[in-house]
């Protein structure tokens, strides 16, 4: 078994293909055309293309507890996922200058330096930095 | 501030609380990225940080869930995929992220990635194209 795909339950796929290409900086991999505008919708990091794709889903929008534990999340501020980056303080930087929320500042903690983001999608994206 | 933020702060303080242990092991780690392609001499290490060196291999496994051995092995076949990726030969790489060896280090390689140095080579130039 390998792991191919993991996803992101996303409000608005077209929206949340914007934010994580033009503010994140993933880059598209699939686009296929499901039923009823939905699409299946993946992304890979710039730096590693053939890792794992991430899967913009629209879940909340077809299956209730799937918005109810989306909105409970963003509620308390719990990342929904994380992605690991060289550099915190410059990420925050980066993202803050282009708009992007943060609801944690980088903050250091022993080994780790985190900060978490809106997608403007539903959820809190924690970026990670290993110390 | 939100419930996570308390949380992560709350937990932060127990599990973080040593901060001679963390100064260690952030310090053994970028000693790590440092000399990752040369022999890692734990010893030496320990003893700058006045520990015994399986203190050390301990207290680094602790907060980084992985021992200074596993961790040079992934960072050197990390960095071996990008001299692949840049063209150079997998002799060349495989010596110059530390390997004695190109038979242990395309066994090591294509059992971390799935691919032999040559394989994983060949399907990235061709990406290029």
């Amino acid at each position: 078994m390998r792991v191919t795909v993991i996803s992101i339950p996303v409000l608005d796929q077209e929206k949340a293909l914007q934010f994580y290409t033009l503010k994140l900086g993933f880059i598209k991999k699939r686009d296929i055309p499901l039923d009823g505008g939905n699409r299946w919708l993946t992304l890979v990091s710039k730096d590693a293309q053939d890792g794992p794709e991430l899967l913009l889903e629209p879940a909340p929008l077809h299956f209730e507890p799937s918005k109810v534990y989306q909105e409970e999340l963003m509620k308390a501020g719990i990342p929904y996922t994380q992605f690991d980056v060289d550099d915190v303080q410059k990420e925050y930087d980066r993202l803050v200058e282009l708009g992007v929320e943060f609801s944690v500042k980088p903050t250091a903690m022993g080994t780790l330096k985190v900060a978490v983001l809106n997608d403007t999608c539903g959820n809190n994206i924690q970026l990670v930095e290993e110390l | 501030m939100t419930f996570y933020e308390k949380e992560i702060h709350r937990v932060g303080r127990i599990i973080y609380a040593n901060r001679s242990q963390i100064d260690t092991v952030i310090r053994t780690r970028k000693y790590l990225d440092r000399n990752y392609e040369a022999n890692v001499n734990l010893n030496l290490l320990a003893r700058t940080h006045a520990v015994s060196k399986f203190h050390l291999l301990r207290l680094f496994k602790k907060y980084y869930g992985l021992t200074p051995a596993k961790y040079v092995t992934d960072k050197r076949i990390a960095m071996s995929k990008q001299h692949l990726e840049n063209g150079m030969s997998a002799t060349q790489t495989c010596f110059a992220v530390g390997f004695e060896s190109l038979g242990s280090f395309s066994t090591l390689f294509k059992r971390k990635t799935g691919k032999t140095p040559f394989e994983y080579q060949k399907e990235q130039l061709s990406r290029s194209f």
